[in-house]
Formats: C-alpha cells, sequence, structure tokens
C-alpha cells in the first residue's frame, strides 16, 4: 500500500516534471539588426497556446505587421501552462518592455502578472485574448456575430422556413455567445423552428455529432422534417455531414463556424455543408498593431475592446 | 416442522431471486429498456435501419472494450486505450496521404498499437508500476505525440477513397465496421474462453501469487494482455479515422472511459464478478442502445449523462447487493 503509494507520487513527480520541461519557453526572436531607429520599441508578445495553429498564425502575422513598424517583437510561449505565463509576463515588467501583449488565454488566469505591469505603468493589450485589470485594449471576434452570420446564411439558404437542429457546447463561452446570437437570429424568422438544441460533447465532436445526427435522422424520418443543422464549429457540422451523407438524405443545409481546413473542403464539394465563417486574425494582428503604435505616440483609444467581423466561406 | 420447513422455502426462493438478479438483473434491465423504447417510439426504434445505426455505433468502442476485457481479466487496466487509438488513427491517415499503400498503411498504424502495448506491459509486469499509474502517463504521452504528429490540426486531405473500407463501406447488407468488431469478439472469446492462454489469464486474475507459485509466467501473461489491448485500441482508431475519413488528434478520447464501464457493465452479467467477453459486448449494447434511444426520444442531452451514470450504478449496485445477501 505504502509502496503503491510511493510510486504514485513520483509518477506524478515525474509527470510534472516533464509537463514542465516542455514548457521552457522558446528563445525570443532576435531582434533586427537592420532595423532603423526606432527598434528601441520592443514589444513583448507572451501566449500560452502557441501549439495551437490559429494562435500561431495571429502571433506570426502580429510579428509581421509589427516589425514594419520598426518594433522589436519577442515571442513566448508556455505551453497551456498559466503560472509559467505569469512569470514571464514579470520577466517582461522586469526588461522594461514598452508594450505587453497577451497572445489569447484568459487575463483572469494571470492578473498577478498584470498588476506587475500595471504597477510599472506598462500597458497590456489581448490579441483575441480578453480584458481585465491593466488590460488597455482587447482585440478579437465577436463570438456572436460568427453565430448571427452563419445563422442567417442558414436561414436564407433554406428559404426561412422549416426546422432547425442547433449543435452546441454551452459550457464554453466562445460557443454559447454564437449560439446565443444564432437562436435570437433564427427568431426573426417566423417560419423557422428549433425543434433541439444538442449538447456535443468534447473530445469527439465529430463521431460524436455523427452518431447524434444518425439518430435525429431518425426521429425525422422523412424528407423536409429537418431542414438545416446549425453547429457551434466546425467539427460537428462536418459529423453531421457524414451522417446526412451516410444516410442518403436530401435538402438539409449545414453550417459550422470557424473556417477550418476540413471545413473548407467540405465546403467545396457542394454537399450539405454550406457555409463556415471564419475569424480574421489577419486583421485583427493588424490593427492592434496600428491600435499600440498609435497608443505610443500618446493616443488612448475610445473603448478597451475592439471587434473585427469574420469572413463567410461558402461554396461560391 | 411445517414452519422450519417453509422458512427454509422462503428463504431458498429469496435466495434463488437473489442469484438471478445477480446474474440476469443488468440484462433484464437492458430487455427492459429495449422494450421501453420500442414503446415509446414504435416502428422507428426496432426498425432494421436504426438498429444497423445501433450496431454501427457501437462497433469501435465494441473492439476497445473487447481488448480491455482481457486486461481486466488479468486485474489491470489499461487507461491510454482511448489516446492510443487516437494515436494510431492519426500515424494511419499520414501513412496514406504519405501514400505508402492501404495495408503496409495500416500494418504500420497496428504496429504502433502493438508496440505502446508492449511498452505499457514492460512498465507493469516487468518494472512493477500499478496499471493506473504507468498507462496514466502514457495516455498523457500519447496525447500529446498524436498533437505533436500533428501540431493540433485535423488530417483529412489526400487520404484515398480505398481507406473507406474499413469505417464506411458494406458487405452485403452488413457494415464492414461490425464484421470487424464481431471478428474481435469472435477471437478474444475464443482465445479467453477456449484456450490455455485464456484460462491462465483468468487465473491470474483470480490470484496472481498463487498463478505464479504454479509456475505460470505470470509477466509474460500480464505483458500479452497489454499488447492484446493496444492492438485493439489500434484497430479501433483505424476504424474511427476511415469513419470519419478524417484524423483528429483527441478523436479516440472518449473510448476510454466508456470501455471501461462497458466492461463493468458486463461483469454484473451471466457470471459474478468477472470480466467476460459476451458480458463486455452486452455493457457495450447496453450504452449504445441507451444513447440511440434518448436521442430519439430527444432528451435533453445533459439529463442523457445524468441517466447513463445512473444506469452504470444501479446495475453494479443491484450485482453488489445481491451478493452480499
Amino acid at each position: 500500500m505504502n509502496h503503491s503509494f510511493v510510486r504514485l507520487l513520483l509518477a506524478l513527480v515525474l509527470i510534472v516534471s516533464l509537463a514542465g520541461c516542455t514548457a521552457v519557453a522558446p528563445a525570443p526572436s532576435a531582434g533586427d539588426a537592420a532595423a532603423p531607429a526606432e527598434a528601441s520599441i520592443t514589444v513583448a508578445v507572451v501566449t500560452p497556446y502557441m501549439a495551437n495553429a490559429t494562435t500561431k498564425y495571429a502571433i506570426e502575422q502580429f510579428e509581421k505587421y509589427g516589425k514594419e513598424q520598426g518594433w522589436n517583437v519577442t515571442v513566448t510561449d508556455t505551453n497551456a501552462d498559466f503560472n509559467q505565463l505569469v512569470s514571464r509576463i514579470e520577466d517582461a515588467v522586469t526588461q522594461q518592455v514598452d508594450a505587453i501583449v497577451l497572445g489569447m488565454g484568459d487575463p483572469a488566469q494571470m492578473t498577478k502578472g498584470l498588476e506587475a505591469a500595471q504597477a510599472a505603468g506598462i500597458p497590456v493589450f489581448g490579441l483575441d485574448a480578453g480584458n481585465g485589470p491593466g488590460v488597455v485594449l482587447n482585440i478579437t471576434s465577436d463570438n456572436g456575430q460568427l453565430g448571427k452570420e452563419t445563422a442567417h446564411f442558414l436561414a436564407e439558404a433554406i428559404g426561412g422556413k422549416g426546422n432547425v437542429i442547433m449543435f452546441t457546447h454551452d459550457p464554453h463561452p466562445g460557443v454559447r455567445a454564437r449560439a446565443e446570437a444564432a437562436a435570437a437570429e433564427f427568431a426573426n424568422y417566423p417560419e423557422i423552428t428549433v425543434i433541439e438544441k444538442k449538447h456535443i460533447e468534447v473530445p469527439g465532436p465529430v463521431d460524436f455529432a455523427r452518431n447524434a445526427t444518425q439518430d435525429l435522422l431518425t426521429a425525422y424520418p422523412n424528407d423536409g422534417d429537418i431542414a438545416g443543422i446549425w453547429a457551434g464549429w466546425d467539427e460537428p457540422a462536418l459529423g453531421a455531414t457524414q451522417a446526412i451523407e451516410a444516410a442518403g438524405r436530401s435538402g438539409i443545409v449545414v453550417v459550422g463556424i470557424d473556417g477550418t481546413d476540413f471545413a473548407r473542403a467540405e465546403i467545396a464539394k457542394g454537399g450539405p455543408f454550406a457555409a463556415s465563417i471564419a475569424q480574421d486574425f489577419d486583421g485583427m494582428a493588424k490593427q492592434l498593431v496600428e491600435i499600440i503604435a498609435a497608443y505610443l505616440k500618446g493616443e488612448k483609444p475610445a473603448s478597451d475592446s475592439v471587434q473585427i467581423p469574420g469572413v463567410l466561406v461558402t461554396g461560391e | 416442522m411445517q414452519a422450519d420447513n417453509s422458512v427454509s422455502t422462503t428463504a431458498g426462493l429469496r435466495q434463488g431471486a437473489n442469484r438471478w438478479l445477480r446474474v440476469y438483473g443488468t440484462f433484464a434491465g437492458f430487455v427492459a429498456m429495449i422494450v421501453i423504447f420500442s414503446l415509446l417510439r414504435p416502428g422507428v426504434f426496432l426498425s432494421p435501419n436504426n438498429l444497423r445505426n445501433i450496431t454501427e455505433q457501437v462497433a469501435i468502442l465494441a473492439i476497445v472494450a473487447t481488448t480491455m476485457t482481457v486486461v481486466m481479466v488479468v486485474g489491470d487496466f489499461d487507461l491510454s486505450v482511448g489516446a492510443l487509438a487516437s494515436l494510431s488513427g492519426v500515424v494511419v491517415a499520414d501513412m496514406l496521404i504519405q501514400g505508402v499503400g492501404l495495408w503496409p498503411g495500416v500494418g504500420i498504424a497496428l504496429l504502433v498499437g502493438a508496440v505502446a502495448g508492449l511498452f505499457n506491459g514492460l512498465l507493469v509486469a516487468y518494472f512493477g508500476l500499478s496499471a493506473f499509474v504507468a498507462t496514466l502517463a502514457t495516455m498523457t504521452a500519447f496525447r500529446g505525440l498524436s498533437l505533436f504528429y500533428t501540431n493540433g490540426s485535423t488530417l483529412f486531405s489526400g487520404i484515398p477513397e480505398s481507406f473507406k473500407i474499413f469505417g464506411q463501406s458494406f458487405t452485403g447488407p452488413i457494415p464492414n465496421s461490425v464484421l470487424i468488431m464481431l471478428a474481435v469478439l469472435i477471437v478474444t472469446w475464443f482465445v479467453l474462453e477456449q484456450t490455455t492462454l485464456g484460462r491462465r489469464l483468468y487465473a491470474i486474475g483470480g490470484n496472481a501469487q498463487a498463478s505464479y507459485l504454479a509456475g505460470l509466467n505470470v509477466r509474460a501473461l500480464r505483458l500479452t494482455a497489454f499488447v492484446i489491448s493496444g492492438l485493439g485500441a489500434a484497430l479501433a482508431g483505424i476504424v474511427l479515422t476511415s469513419r470519419l475519413f478524417s484524423a483528429h488528434p483527441t478523436a479516440g478520447e472518449p473510448l476510454m472511459l466508456n470501455s471501461i464501464a462497458a466492461v463493468f457493465l458486463g461483469m454484473t452479467m451471466f457470471r459474478e464478478g468477472e470480466p467476460h467477453v459476451l458480458g463486455t459486448f452486452v455493457g457495450v449494447l447496453l450504452l449504445g442502445v441507451m444513447s440511440n434511444g434518448l436521442n430519439i426520444l430527444q432528451v435533453n442531452s445533459y439529463l442523457q449523462l445524468v441517466l447513463t451514470g445512473v444506469i452504470i450504478l444501479l446495475a453494479v449496485l443491484l450485482s453488489g447487493l445481491a451478493r452480499r445477501e
């Protein structure tokens, strides 16, 4: 008993230390030697999510536009470790950088670091992160707008009438905001009825949604019983599409959100998956660089939140 | 005299009822569930189409749960099966995209499963780690490998059509995934029930110390069980990837808890407290039928989870209570 407890502890220590090793921050990208005199401006980007393709893209775009301004941009990734993230923010404060950018990640989980920045008078900006103490401004996509636009597309695609099923995941605040806005949009169409809101489990959302769709097709066996399926993100939309195709049902329109590559491929096939919407991370990065440049020249932003509209992806 | 007799008769009756409850209670509950769903949605639930849907929906879980049964027969656990299914799914998709060909690609993915199972088995049987700790650690590592391999993205572009054979094609009216499931069930049942290897595995689960003293190579046998489980997880990952025609780095994860739940449900059926293939299969069916039926009845998604948990608890409690009497 004692032995196995000691082994359990040992193994846990091992796991934790392994996780710690992988979280070693990569070296900050070297300052551009050829940069002009303004290179004295240093912006530190800290992120817990560089492993995520979307985050990586957004941050790389930010780096690109920042360097165009002649800034020295450093990027630090903590591999989902928020405790390390606080330390890295504190490091940036010690180095007296001109601005700190949070590359995604909820500011509520790093208040200690943010307070240090605030005390040192270093402005913090959120790149699709969130608002919190010391965060001057957060730039993000409006999840509500993403939900509303895809719902609008679906409603128009089914001619403004019929039964709609929604695939949701309410514990996720972003997906929940999408679903609420979509439901509000469907409510604008008196002849559209949302017959079911189905909670999609993660991980494994594709298979889960596929099985759920298969069962719903059984519950609504006739063509025309279901006009459309709205999914809060692309994975469940893919599962729904596959179930509809496997069952040979026609006349059901599926929409997703995020504009992932597999969704684009599916939409290009011209099957049930008709549309998705992509967040404009390039636009976000570009505008954030402009906002920071203005801020450093003394122009305070009018609001603490800027929302960038999404880009609809359709077969056309 | 008479009083005595009647007492012993009622006691006997109660004992008989207890035994029946213990051995057939869960199965009776399963049958009752089918009857209720059929009555509530006549003509829909028991339609051939829906029955085919159910078997197709449970096929992948049944493969994992069947080979998980082998590990649990020797008294161990394998928490890494879900992550391993994801990993082998990612590997087979990538191999096919690289153009190594259908069968070499599948072979490599199965090899990944066997090697991973071997690694689990070495940690548990030869390095003396508890199965819980060892497979918890490898689960994390396998999940990391899938994410690292794919950089967190979904692999889908360039998978050849021929790969649909495992998860989407039919042989006659029967989905191929169901045929694969049946093959795994039959082979595993045969090995566990009809061979010396099976007897030995059960002997270790009964009493590892005694088995060792009786001259069984306990370590090699436990290792074998983990290799079988690794192979089953890899096969499930291949079928899942074929079914979704895309590989998601965490797609297999729900399989782990569900397969363990199915084996536990199976342990309450037909035989007392021993994992066995037939029980596991009915356990898988029970989970599948419940999810399908509740979906068709459009029961709230959150309540479905509650009901699933309650049913598993009821089954285990019922057989436990009956045993205590």
